[in-house]
C-alpha cells in the first residue's frame, strides 16, 4: 500500500494552464489561471469566499468544463481525457457525503471499488480509518449517524485507499476538531512523503504555512500571489493575505 | 464497474428501512389478492352450481321439452377472479330459449352492490395502484436525491462513465426492486394450489404473463422516475410532478378516452331500440290484421283449414321480416359500439396503466371481449338448444308467440322428460394464444414506454450537472 513513487516525474503532476471559467450568467470565476504541483509536493490555495477555488477543483474533476485553458493530471488534459485523468486522482469535498444507509466499512468498500482498488480487504480499510481516527466502534456503524467530522475521516480514508499518485482536497480540516486537524496535518505530511500531489483549498493560514510547499492566494478568480515555502520563511502571511486580498498588491504568478 | 453499480443500488434499497416498510406492506397486499381471489372464486364457484341444479331441478316433473324454463349460467373463471377486468359487471345467466333474443342478466354487482363500492382486491389493483406508487417511491429521488446527499460529486470524482452510472441506477432499482416482490408473488401461486383453485396449463400460462406485463408496468414507472429524478433540481419537486403523472396515467387519461370516444361515436341507447323494434312489430301486426280481410278461401268446406294454413304462412313471414330487423339494428349497434370501444381504449393507451390493464384483462379473459364471447357461445348453444327441441318435440319455444298445448292422449300422463338429456352449455375461455392475440399490442406498447423513459433518462443524463 504504501508504495512510494521511484522516480520523479519531469513533469508536474497537478498543472492548471490559463485556466479561465465564465459561467452562464457572466460571472468570471477563474481568469487565467497558472500554477504547477510536482510530485511529492502539496500547493496550498487561499483566498475569501467565491475566489474560485471550488471551481478550480470542480474542473479537475471534470464536473464543469473550463471556458478556455486547460487542466492537467499527470499530464493528461481532464476534459479531453476525463476517465483516463481520473485515474490518478482521488478527491475530498469540504463536506464529505456518503451513502447514509451504508455503514463506513460500507461505503469505504464501494468507493474504493469504484476507484479501481478490488483486492482491498476489511481489515486494510480498518486500518486506515484507524489511521485518519475514526474509532474502532464507529466502522460498523450507518453513516446516518456520523457527525461532520466523522463523515470527513472517512473520506480522507477512502482517498488514502485510492492510493492514486494526486490528490485534491476542497477545505479538508473544515469539520475536524483541533486534534483531528493537527493529525490529519501530520497524515498529509505522510502522504507526502510517499510521494503524493496534493492540492488543498484552504482557510487556514497557519497551518498552510506550515505544511505547504507552495501558497496561492486568490482574489476573484486571479491568483494573485504565489510563493514557495523558502520565500514565505520570514514574511507575516496574514498581513500578506489581507494585503492581497484588498487589492493593494498584484503579483505576476 | 456496471456490476459494482448495480450492487450499490442492491445494497442501498433493500438495506433501507424504508424498505422493509413499504416492502412488508406491499408483500401484504400481494398475498391478500391472491387469499381474496382463491376465495372469491370459491364463493362463485358454490353459486353457480347452486344455479345449474336449481336449474334442473326446475324441471323435474315437466313433460314437455316445450315447457321447461332453461337457463344458462357463466362459470366462474379462475383468473377473472385475479383480475376482475369486467366479468363483475356481465350479466351471468341466460334464460335460453329456442328462438328470440338473448338476454344475459344478473351481474354480480347488480346482484350485490357493495362490490362495486369498493370493486375487488385484485392484481390489476395492485400493479396499476399499489405496486407502481412502490416503484415511485424508491426511484423518485433517484438521481437528484444522489446529487442533493452530496455523493455523487464523490462518485464521479473516480473513473465511472456517466452511461455506465445510470445504466447501474435503472438495473440495480430495477432489480432491486423486482426480485423481492417475486416472493409473495410465487407464495400467492402456491395459495391459488393450496385453496384448490382448478387452474389448467393454459391459465398458469396466462396468470405468468399477466405477473410479466405487471412488471414491464412497474419498470416503466422506474424508468420514468429515474427520468423525472435527472430533469427536476430537488427530490420534493420530482415527487410531486410523479404524483401528478401517476394520478394522470391511472384516473385521468383512461377517463377522459371514455368520455371523448362516448361524444365522438354514438351509439344508439338499447331502449331506442326497443323502441324501433316494438313500432316495427307493431307496424307488422297492422299489416297483418289488414291482410286478414284479404284472405278469401278457395273452397268454403276447408275454411278452417286453408285459414290455418293462411296464418302459419302469414306468421312465419312476419317472424322472419322481425327476426332480420332486429338483427340488423342489433348488428349495427354492435358496430358503432365497437368504433366507440377502440376509440376509447385506443385513446387510454397513452397511459401505461391502461395499457397494462387492458393487457391484463385480456389475458385473464375478463376484457371487454368476454361480453361478445359469451354472446357467441350463448348463441351457439341456442341453435344446439333448438335443434334439440325441435328433434323431442317438432317444435322451437320462444320468439314471443303463444302456444298451445293440445293434449290428444287424454287421462293417460305422459312421462316425464329426463333433464340429463338436455345439451350441455359449456364456457370456453379465449384460447391461450387468443388472448397473447389481443394482449400483444398492450405489451409491446409498454416495452415501448420502457425505451422512451429510458432513453430520455439516459440521454439527458449525459448532459447532467454533476456538482
Ligand atoms: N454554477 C454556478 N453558476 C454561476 N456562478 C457560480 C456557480 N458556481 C459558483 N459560482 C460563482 O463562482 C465564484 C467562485 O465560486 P467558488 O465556489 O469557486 O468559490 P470558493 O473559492 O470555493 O469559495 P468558498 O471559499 O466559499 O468555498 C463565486 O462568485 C460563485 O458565486
Ligand atoms: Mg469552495
Amino acid at each position: 500500500m504504501n508504495t512510494i513513487l521511484n522516480e520523479k516525474k519531469e513533469f508536474p503532476m497537478l498543472e492548471a494552464v490559463n485556466l479561465t471559467k465564465k459561467y452562464e450568467d457572466g460571472l468570471l470565476a477563474l481568469d487565467d489561471v497558472n500554477f504547477k504541483v510536482h510530485q511529492g509536493e502539496i500547493y496550498a490555495m487561499l483566498g475569501g469566499n467565491g475566489a474560485g477555488k471550488t471551481t478550480t477543483i470542480n474542473i479537475f474533476l471534470n464536473l464543469i468544463e473550463p471556458t478556455s485553458g486547460e487542466t492537467k493530471i499527470n499530464g493528461i488534459v481532464t476534459h479531453q481525457q476525463p476517465l483516463e485523468a481520473k485515474k490518478h486522482v482521488s478527491f475530498v469535498s469540504e463536506n464529505v457525503m456518503l451513502y447514509p444507509e451504508f455503514t463506513a466499512l460500507q461505503n469505504l468498500d464501494f468507493f474504493t471499488r469504484l476507484g479501481g482498488k478490488t483486492n482491498l480487504t476489511k481489515d486494510d480499510y480498518r486500518q486506515v480509518l484507524l489511521r485518519v481516527g475514526l474509532q474502532e466502534d464507529a466502522h460498523s456503524k450507518k453513516l446516518k449517524g456520523f457527525s461532520k467530522g466523522m463523515r470527513q475521516k472517512c473520506g480522507i480514508a477512502i482517498a488514502i485507499l485510492k492510493n492514486s499518485p494526486t490528490i485534491l482536497l476542497d477545505e479538508p480540516t473544515s469539520g475536524l476538531d483541533p486534534k483531528a486537524g493537527l493529525e490529519f496535518m501530520t497524515l498529509l505530511d505522510e502522504l507526502r512523503d510517499e510521494g503524493k500531489s496534493i492540492l488543498m483549498s484552504t482557510h487556514d493560514i497557519f497551518r498552510a504555512k506550515e505544511i505547504a510547499n507552495t501558497i496561492g492566494i486568490m482574489n476573484n478568480g486571479k491568483l494573485v500571489m504565489q510563493r514557495s515555502k523558502a520565500e514565505l520563511e520570514n514574511a507575516d502571511l496574514e498581513k500578506l493575505y489581507v494585503e492581497y486580498m484588498a487589492g493593494y498588491m498584484e503579483e505576476v504568478a | 464497474m456496471l456490476s459494482l453499480l448495480i450492487k450499490k443500488e442492491l445494497k442501498e434499497i433493500i438495506g433501507s428501512s424504508k424498505f422493509v416498510y413499504s416492502f412488508a406492506v406491499s408483500a401484504l397486499l400481494i398475498l391478500i389478492t391472491f387469499y381474496v381471489g382463491a376465495k372469491n372464486y370459491q364463493i362463485n364457484k358454490s353459486q353457480y352450481d347452486a344455479a345449474v341444479a336449481e336449474n334442473i331441478r326446475s324441471m323435474s316433473g315437466v313433460t314437455d321439452w316445450r315447457m321447461i324454463n332453461h337457463k344458462i349460467f357463466l362459470p366462474p373463471l379462475p383468473l377473472a377472479s385475479l383480475v376482475s377486468g369486467i366479468s363483475n359487471d356481465v350479466g351471468r345467466n341466460i334464460g335460453m330459449q329456442g328462438r328470440g333474443e338473448l338476454i344475459a342478466k344478473d351481474s354480480k354487482y347488480n346482484e350485490e352492490p357493495i362490490f362495486a363500492v369498493f370493486r375487488f382486491l385484485d392484481l390489476n389493483f395492485l400493479f396499476q395502484i399499489i405496486l407502481s406508487l412502490f416503484a415511485i417511491l424508491f426511484c423518485y429521488n433517484a438521481v437528484n436525491g444522489e446529487k442533493e446527499r452530496g455523493t455523487l460529486r464523490l462518485v464521479f470524482s473516480n473513473a465511472i462513465p456517466r452511461d455506465t452510472f445510470i445504466l447501474g441506477k435503472v438495473l440495480g432499482s430495477t432489480i432491486a426492486l423486482i426480485l423481492p416482490l417475486l416472493v409473495p408473488m410465487l407464495i400467492g401461486f402456491l395459495l391459488l394450489l393450496v385453496l384448490g383453485v382448478p387452474m389448467s396449463f393454459e391459465d398458469w400460462m396466462k396468470l405468468f404473463l399477466i405477473i410479466v406485463t405487471g412488471f414491464l408496468l412497474f419498470s416503466v414507472f422506474i424508468n420514468l422516475s429515474v427520468f423525472v429524478s435527472i430533469i427536476t433540481k430537488n427530490s420534493a419537486t420530482s415527487f410531486l410532478l410523479l404524483l401528478v403523472t401517476w394520478i394522470f396515467f391511472v384516473l385521468v387519461i383512461p377517463k377522459t378516452s371514455v368520455l371523448i370516444a362516448g361524444r365522438a361515436v354514438n351509439v344508439p341507447l338499447i331502449d331506442e331500440l326497443n323502441t324501433k323494434k316494438n313500432q316495427f312489430s307493431m307496424q307488422l301486426n297492422r299489416e297483418h290484421f289488414n291482410s286478414l280481410s284479404g284472405f278469401k278461401p278457395a273452397n268454403k268446406d276447408n275454411f278452417m283449414q286453408e285459414f290455418q294454413q293462411f296464418m302459419e304462412k302469414n306468421n312465419q313471414a312476419r317472424e322472419e321480416k322481425t327476426k332480420s330487423f332486429n338483427e340488423k339494428l342489433n348488428r349495427e349497434r354492435i358496430n358503432r359500439q365497437e368504433v366507440q370501444h377502440a376509440v376509447a381504449l385506443n385513446l387510454a393507451r397513452i397511459s401505461p396503466s391502461a395499457s397494462f390493464s387492458l393487457a391484463a384483462s385480456s389475458f385473464a379473459g375478463t376484457s371487454l371481449n368476454l361480453v361478445s364471447n359469451y354472446r357467441e357461445q350463448a348463441d351457439n348453444y341456442q341453435k344446439q338448444f333448438a335443434k334439440f327441441q325441435q328433434e323431442k318435440t317438432g317444435m322451437t319455444s320462444g320468439g314471443g308467440g303463444m302456444m298451445f298445448v293440445i293434449r290428444t292422449d287424454g287421462d293417460k300422463k305422459p312421462p316425464e322428460i329426463n333433464p340429463a338429456e338436455l345439451p350441455k352449455f359449456e364456457f370456453k375461455p379465449a384460447s391461450f394464444s387468443a388472448s397473447l392475440g389481443s394482449g400483444l399490442i398492450d405489451i409491446g406498447l409498454l416495452f415501448v414506454f420502457n425505451i422512451i423513459f429510458f432513453a430520455a433518462a439516459y440521454l439527458r443524463f449525459l448532459k447532467f450537472d454533476l456538482r
